[in-house]
């Protein structure tokens, strides 16, 4: 996809968002399928692998990750993060609330990976618009966290991974 | 001089689950308010049984009862 993003537009989005892209669209689908309440920097990686002509997928299929590969991870990290409190996702099985008919908005990671996407991207003046990769490295830079401690439990370097997006041209 | 600390195991754990569980309470409290207005509970009471203002419950919960299509209890009714 390489979907262009505009930054200014991408501000106010940050605020709410609205769905205006493709990209966008496919966040939320992954934030509803993982009945998340926002979208977070995981349902963000999860859209940019599900784009599989993607150069951010590109790059994850070649740390041996793609979108099937990613849920696993963080199910698993789901899996042992309820664990700690012996609890099991079996015995969290609740009962759903009726769906909004809006579409999620932006939790904090999410956010947080967007401005540093935007921040990260800025040392070119070549580079007027963010790209996938650009919020892939977003994403990436977070230490902490659902996406860091799934890689790390999958057995992904995370740190190489950033310095490939960072580093992509 | 001390080294960022791993994203899992320790703390990192612990502020995990904290994180999840906080996930788990909101969407049980949703589908829960969404069960006592059902069975013709008051905003006050479900406010009281949470342990938060009415005005609270109303808020957060109005759009999605709205949407259940559930017929709500008028504040002079209550």
């Amino acid at each position: 996809m390489n979907r262009v993003f505009d930054p200014p537009r991408l501000a106010r989005l940050l605020v709410s968002w609205e769905i205006g892209s493709s990209v966008g669209r496919q966040f939320a689908v992954e934030a509803k399928r993982g009945g998340a309440e926002f979208i977070e920097a995981e349902h963000m990686l999860l859209a940019l692998a599900a784009n599989t002509d993607s150069d951010a997928a590109r790059l994850l299929n070649e740390f041996g990750l793609d979108h099937e590969r990613l849920a696993a991870a963080l199910h698993e990290e789901h899996r042992q993060t309820l664990a700690f409190v012996g609890m099991t996702a079996k015995n969290t099985n609740l009962a759903e609330a009726t769906e909004l008919d809006l579409p999620p908005s932006m939790g904090t990671s999410a956010k947080v990976a967007f401005r540093r996407a935007l921040i990260g991207s800025r040392h070119d003046r070549r580079r007027a618009r963010l790209r996938g990769i650009d919020l892939l490295a977003g994403i990436l830079e977070a230490e902490f966290g659902t996406v860091p401690r799934a890689l790390a439990i999958a057995g992904i370097d995370r740190v190489a991974l950033l310095a490939r997006a960072r580093g992509s041209e | 001089m001390s080294s960022t600390p791993s994203p899992v195991g320790g703390p990192a754990d612990g502020l995990a689950a904290a994180s999840a569980l906080r996930a788990i309470a909101d969407r049980l409290e949703d589908a829960e308010v969404e069960r006592a207005m059902r069975a013709g509970w008051s905003w006050s009471q479900v406010a009281e049984a949470l342990g938060v203002t009415r005005q609270a419950v109303h808020k957060k919960h109005l759009r999605r009862l709205l949407m259940a299509q559930i017929e709500l209890r008028r504040r002079n009714n209550e």
